[in-house]
């Protein structure tokens, strides 16, 4: 009985729909043959639910839905802003592919990086050939007035005297 | 539903009102008749399938071709009609057993194969369904979807499809059963 039970939900759905696989329809088949109360189930659905609802006459479409539809779309179009219209119809003219803006992010970035990493390079290279400058001062100076050595001022001093 | 070429839709959404008719040319019988058969009446089923071909001719311009534009169209149809029917929740006419009894005046033998019958037993027999139920069975038994189409038009899944038909037809052969209709 459960079995037929199982049969039956199966009749009311994925049998009668055609959505029930080829073995499985075929089991069922086998079983209606063999039981008299599932063959008269299947049939007494089929004809009195399933058929009127196959048969149905397809309704025409009444013509005024379309003139109705068409009249709204008009007026719509009558009332729209045109600044808003303009705006939306170059909107639709330039068109961005997605992944644009995530490009160009990436690009202002690696610009910005490297501007940044290019003025520390000056940067150093500048405190660099500044240091080296005083270095080169210093010894000239030392060697140049050996007799100041006592005078109480430094050669950093000279320079910026 | 018929289909429809890609150029039509992108015309019709750049408001090419040619193109939009060619669009309504293609799905109006099934909007129409979808929206009919759930909502019970003509009258309503006018109202929601322009609400539906409104709704189409606004969001087109949104329809990106990601999805088919067949189920997108199954989705707008099958949610307006089952909102509208169940905000108008119109209480029954006649019930089944009164329409189809024994003192009806139609005489089953006798017209079993006339269209007014036809059309009037379906009517009776989606009346006892809710609109849910009466969405499902429409688009399976009268749009012949399959329940993989019917699951992304409703957004429920297959196993909710199969319960809900399932649900549907013991209901409507119970109300069959009332009838005193010539066994098989």
């Amino acid at each position: 009985m459960k079995k037929c039970e199982q049969f039956k939900d199966l009749i009311l759905t994925d049998y009668i729909d055609a959505e029930l696989d080829r073995d499985s329809a075929g089991n069922l088949e086998n079983h209606l043959l063999d039981c008299s109360d599932c063959r008269a189930f299947f049939k007494e659905f089929k004809n009195n639910v399933a058929m009127p609802f196959q048969q149905a006459p397809h309704q025409p479409v009444p013509a005024e839905i379309w003139d109705t539809i068409k009249k709204n779309i008009e007026d719509e179009n009558q009332r729209t802003n045109p600044i808003a219209d303009l705006i939306d119809r170059l909107r639709g003219l330039i068109v961005f592919p997605k992944m644009v803006p995530v490009f160009a992010s990436f690009a202002l970035m690696f610009l910005a990086g490297s501007a940044t990493l290019e003025t520390m390079h000056v940067q150093q290279a500048q405190a660099k050939d500044q240091g080296e400058y005083l270095v080169s001062l210093l010894s000239t100076a030392d060697a140049s007035n050996p007799s100041d050595s006592n005078s109480g001022s430094t050669p950093i001093e000279h320079y910026f005297l | 539903m018929e289909d429809i070429a890609k150029d039509i839709l992108i015309r019709a959404s750049q408001g090419d009102i040619q193109a939009f008719e060619d669009v309504y040319k293609a799905s109006s019988s099934f909007v129409y008749n979808v929206a009919y058969r759930v909502v019970n009446n003509r009258e309503d089923a006018s109202e929601v399938a322009q609400e539906v071909f409104m709704i189409i001719h606004h969001k087109l311009k949104e329809f990106r071709f990601e999805s088919s534009f067949k189920t997108w169209v199954y989705r707008i149809t099958a949610n307006s009609a089952i909102n509208f029917a169940k905000k108008v929740s119109r209480t029954k006419t006649v019930p089944f057993e009164e329409a189809f009894g024994e003192g009806a005046v139609l005489n089953e033998a006798r017209t079993q194969m006339d269209q007014e019958y036809q059309h009037q037993l379906v009517e009776k027999l989606l009346a006892e369904l809710n609109p849910d139920q009466r969405a499902c069975v429409v688009l399976r038994d009268i749009q012949g979807l399959s329940y993989e189409e019917i699951a992304q038009a409703l957004n429920i899944n297959i196993n909710t499809v199969r319960s809900r038909l399932k649900r549907s037809r013991e209901k409507l052969l119970s109300v069959r059963r009332l009838v005193n209709y010539e066994k098989v």
